[in-house]
């Protein structure tokens, strides 16, 4: 079975920590990597697709010194491999056109806007989750316990995922 | 590649090869290399190095390789050839050794076929050489030299025995029932039926759960058991959503559906895939099993052990709350592809109910949804594609298999290890019930009934012919046990998806899974040998 990464890419570390903090409820199934930057977060992603392993979810922060997040991410979803991750920019100040730019060319699926709450950051990863693992038809059972076991067995059962072996 | 998965491809292919190359007294060739595909497969689907319906299929590949009349060992390639020529009088001179017990000599048909040939007349000519005359005895017969040659005196199956498996009645009978499911599934009919089901259970919570049984059981009589569990989920998890979190009734709720789902699959013939291996083992010793006696039989059965695992969770999980919020949206679809699925569905069951009457067999009307509903465009090529095919595998891979125990006398040599006749009816059916048991709650249940069942027919097949024995209530009853191994998460489908929720433990599941399972291995072997035995003889 493949392991299934978040990614959190943001250039202030306190940042990083606190979306660290928020998601250790779903570190037992889904772990995180973190990256400070556009270039360390795409050695990250060799790395795990050496392993063979997948992200889930990239948080990416949008206002960044090299490239920014919204740059990034359209980068990630331009990128066969990566296509599918689900995009979230994290950030309190990008503007409006940015913001648009980054839903027309980055596949953005989600905005966070700083300072978020804890509970409404975990509902947005589980959300977000879920859609990734039924677009990629995995077999939902090692993810049932942590994300929506409804949403994760109705699919399971329209597409057959299941069978009695 | 983990330790596990090494282990179990070098244990395999040590097996495979110790079947074969080590010599048992009282085996022949063909069932010494039988012996050593059945450890293959076996030690495949225990320890499973690769899916278990890959193993299926190279069952099947190795069957048609070293097993067929026409594969490398028992080929009539492999046999030697005499010396022959044409006297002058026309007829064929042949070294004397090469004829058989009963005067025949075999010939090599262009390397595909073995054919016998009773010359009509037999002279010696001397040197130890016979003139044989008769017909296709001439300058072109291809004589072998040999009458015991394996390729003769092992009575090899050809190969297209081995992939005919794969379209035997059982098989389409279970395509029909694919069929039905994936148009039941298609058009929300399953859900729709839940819907109507549920409420008359009102809201308190002991009918609420017996509610969801009876709707489990049902649907999972008719489609896949793993299928039917997810789609309660979605029904049950709301439910769950709903009750306070310290009340122990959210786990009886949880583990009503795959303790239900394991349960109705037992009620009618395509329920669950161990059926299948035991009517495919029935028909080879003769006996058929309509859709209906099936049912008489096994629908009883199934009532009583649910209404007694229903009130066993309500025992272990006594629910706090005294009302429970139901809510289920939807309504029926009534597209006219979808009255079309409506209709072929319940044709197709009342053909089958009503074999009496009509005298088409289960397996024949099965074909009806096959072929109509694409026809009607009420399924289309992506529904096709989705049809659980490597169940027809395993199920396959498992009549082929049994074939060979049964026509190489393997299995008569395996039972022969032990003195059945000693035991009784009773014996029998509770030693096989209880491994069959103890095996399915390690492995997948159509793969212990793929192991278990063609011995348990020849030995019931052996003591049938003596008397005072009913081989098909003895099956049935064994089939029944395997369906209800549900003590652990990896026991069924089922199983695993109520524990992926997180709702249950392990231990609760097992506490279940062992009450209900002990209650219902004695009650099968109750009805195999008083009830059953009145319905099919």
């Amino acid at each position: 079975m493949n392991q299934i990464y978040i990614l959190c890419i943001d250039d202030e570390a306190d940042v990083l920590e606190a979306v660290e903090r928020d998601l250790a409820t779903l570190e037992n199934v889904f772990p995180l990597e973190t990256a400070s930057s556009a270039d360390e977060a795409r050695g990250l992603l060799e790395r795990i697709k050496q392993q063979g392993d997948e992200v889930g979810i990239a948080f990416c922060d949008h206002v960044m010194p090299k490239e920014t997040g919204g740059e990034f991410l359209s980068w990630m979803e331009a990128t066969p491999y990566w296509k599918k991750t689900r995009k979230a920019l994290l950030t309190g100040q990008a503007g409006l056109e940015a913001t648009v730019s980054a839903i027309n060319n980055a596949g953005l699926d989600f905005y966070v806007s700083k300072p978020w709450t804890r509970e409404g950051l975990v509902q947005a990863a589980k959300r977000l989750l879920t859609d990734y693992v039924i677009e990629r038809d995995l077999n939902p059972l090692p993810y049932m316990a942590t994300l929506d076991a409804e949403r994760l067995s109705a699919h399971a059962y329209k597409k057959g995922l299941l069978s009695d072996t | 590649m983990n330790l596990k998965t090494i282990l179990g491809l070098a244990l395999g292919i040590l097996g495979l090869a110790a079947g074969i190359f080590v010599p048992i007294e009282g085996l022949g060739l063909p069932a010494q290399i039988t012996l050593g595909i059945f450890i293959f497969a076996a030690v495949f689907w225990i320890m499973e190095p690769i899916p278990i319906y890959a193993t299926s299929m190279l069952v099947i590949l190795l069957q048609v390789m070293l097993l067929s009349s026409q594969g490398f060992i028992f080929s009539v390639r492999t046999a030697p050839l005499a010396e022959t020529r044409v006297a002058e009088n026309g007829a064929l001179v042949v070294p004397a050794s090469a004829l058989g017990e009963g005067g025949e000599v075999y010939l090599n048909k262009s390397n595909k076929s073995l054919a016998k040939v009773v010359p009509t007349s037999v002279e010696a000519v001397g040197e130890g050489k016979v003139a044989l005359r008769g017909k296709g005895l001439d300058g072109e017969a291809l004589v072998i030299a040999d009458p015991q040659h394996r390729s003769i005196s092992a009575g090899a199956n050809s190969y297209s025995d081995f992939y005919g498996t794969l379209a035997s009645p059982i098989i389409m009978l279970f395509l029909g029932g694919f069929a039905l499911a994936a148009a039941a599934v298609k058009f929300g009919l399953d859900r729709s039926l839940t819907r109507v089901l549920l409420s008359p259970f009102g809201k308190r919570p002991a009918m609420v759960c017996l509610g969801l049984m009876i709707c489990t059981a049902t649907l999972s009589a008719f489609m896949s058991n793993t299928a039917t569990t997810a789609m309660m989920m979605t029904v049950v998890l709301p439910i769950v959503g709903s009750i306070a979190p310290g009340d122990p009734f959210r786990k009886c709720v949880a583990l009503a559906i795959p303790v239900a789902a394991n349960i109705g699959g037992i009620a009618t013939p395509i329920g669950t895939p161990p059926n299948a291996i035991a009517l495919a083992a029935l028909k080879e010793s003769g006996i058929n099993i309509s859709f209906s006696t099936w049912m008489v039989m096994a629908v009883p059965f199934t009532i009583a052990l649910l209404v007694f695992a229903w009130w066993m969770l309500l025992v272990l999980f006594k629910p706090e709350a005294e009302q429970l919020e139901v809510k289920l949206s939807g309504s029926f679809d009534k597209s006219a592809k979808a009255i079309a699925a409506y209709l072929i569905f319940a044709a197709t069951v009342l053909l089958w109910v009503t074999e009496k009457l009509h005298g088409i067999s289960t397996t024949m009307v099965a074909f009806l949804p096959i072929a109509i509903l694409p026809a009607l465009g009420v399924l289309d090529k992506k529904d096709i594609r989705g049809f659980s095919w490597e169940v027809l595998w395993l199920v396959a891979g498992g009549i082929s298999l049994g074939l060979s125990l049964k026509s190489t006398g393997l299995a008569v040599w395996l039972i022969g290890l032990v003195s059945w006749s000693s035991l009784g009816a009773l014996g029998v059916v509770i030693v096989f019930g209880v491994v069959g048991y103890l095996v399915a709650n390690l492995i997948s249940h159509t793969v212990s009934a793929t192991m278990i069942m063609p011995l348990a027919i020849t030995v019931g097949a052996a003591l049938a012919s003596v008397g005072g024995f009913n081989l098909a209530a003895s099956i049935v009853s064994i089939t029944a046990i395997i369906s209800i191994a549900m003590v652990l998460p990896i026991s069924t489908p089922p199983n695993a998806i109520a524990m992926a929720t997180g709702i249950i433990e392990t231990k609760d599941m097992a506490k279940v899974g062992v009450v209900v399972g002990v209650a219902g291995v004695a009650l099968a072997i109750v009805f195999g040998l008083v009830y059953w035995p009145l319905i099919v003889r």
